[in-house]
């Protein structure tokens, strides 16, 4: 899932100085899940808002909404008319929802509520991690399932750099290294073979780096 | 605070700990207002019921919770706790004072000490003010 983080209350208040109607729209996939932009996360930001401009003496007025997911027009149609009733929309969705919102409402101005930060797993209860890049060419076939691009912090594709101790990383002794936990696992997967095939540098132009990508299924095109 | 406004405290606590607010006395201060909050358990005091408080106009929120390792559902007065310290910060963020929300691990049934809990909020209240908020 996409994990995000809810931007502190004093930015927020700056992103909405303008605006004396404003929509809190949230998001009830991702965002949900990482606490920073379900229907709970809605109405906490939104009574902390009323209570913050009322103690500064600004008039403002604010409405909730939190549609399904916010990157798919579908669903993002069911906010129209609460977008249309307010002066702009502070959305809590990732920054895909953002611009998805900003796509479809070209006249209403689209803020963003939250810092988008990785794509990651819930680890235990309220622990996120980065397990994916989305660098657009995926081995975790030969790597045992652990993605060295991702949680390496050298992005080491060929062995362990040698530096880590007690299976932490010498980047941060707090982060497990990515390579002893992959040769942990091959060896479980009675796949220790797989570390004699050599990875060739990585092709970056399937990541961020050739420029946004797109991904189209003519079979699904109307 | 001005003696000519009366406080207002919202209190939200566990039907285990306290069964009834009306069982407590709190003599010689009958100027202020209290609302309470019965809950089956202090772990569904959401974050936003207490900024909804707030909202309402209390100048005070106080959470009563039984004391740590006796909460009948094992670890729900650990949940209030935590969500109690997130929504003080946020107060202290939005500038009403995190010291307005309080929260207190009594035993069940010791009303002495839920009325002292009271006596201590009205006494900071003196200092803190009304809510700025409403």
């Amino acid at each position: 899932m996409i994990v995000g983080e809810q931007k502190p209350i004093s930015e927020i208040k700056e992103i909405i100085a303008p605006y004396k109607k404003i929509l809190i729209l949230g998001c009830g996939t991702c965002v949900k899940t990482c606490f920073a932009g379900g229907e709970d996360e809605v109405a906490v930001l939104a009574s902390a808002l009323r209570l913050a401009c009322k103690k500064d003496g600004k008039e403002i007025e604010i409405e909730e909404f939190t549609i399904e997911r916010q990157c798919e027009d579908e669903f993002i149609q069911e906010s129209a008319p609460a977008i249309s009733r307010n002066d702009g929309v502070l959305s809590l969705a990732c920054g895909a929802g953002v611009q998805a919102l900003a796509r479809r409402f070209a006249k209403s101005p689209v803020l963003p509520g939250v810092n988008t930060t990785f794509i990651g797993v819930l680890e235990k209860q309220g622990v996120f991690t980065e397990e994916c890049s989305g660098c657009g060419n995926c081995r975790l076939d030969i790597f045992g399932g652990i993605c060295p691009v991702t949680r390496c912090a050298k992005k080491l594709l060929n062995g362990p750099c040698g530096g880590s101790q007690n299976g932490k990383c010498e980047v941060n002794p707090e982060t497990d290294c990515a390579w002893q936990m992959i040769i942990e696992r091959l060896g479980i997967l009675g796949q220790m073979d797989n570390l004699r095939i050599y990875v060739p540098p990585k092709n970056w132009q399937t990541s961020l780096s050739g420029g946004p990508r797109k991904l189209v299924r003519e079979d699904h095109m109307i | 605070m001005n003696d000519d406004l009366k406080p207002k405290i919202t209190l939200f606590h566990c039907i285990n700990t306290v069964s009834e607010i009306g069982g407590f006395s709190l003599t010689g201060r009958d100027n202020f207002e209290l609302h309470t909050v019965k809950l089956p358990c202090s772990s569904m005091v959401k974050d936003v019921f207490l900024l909804r408080a707030f909202e309402a106009g209390s100048d005070a929120v106080v959470v009563l919770v039984c004391p740590e390792g006796q909460c009948r559902y094992v670890e729900g007065n650990i949940r209030a706790k935590k969500r109690v310290a997130w929504v003080r910060n946020l107060l202290d963020e939005i500038g009403l004072d995190g010291r307005r929300l309080s929260l207190s691990n009594i035993s069940a049934g010791d009303n002495g000490a839920a009325s002292q809990i009271i006596q201590n909020v009205l006494k900071d209240l003196e200092d803190l003010g009304p809510n700025p908020a409403v």
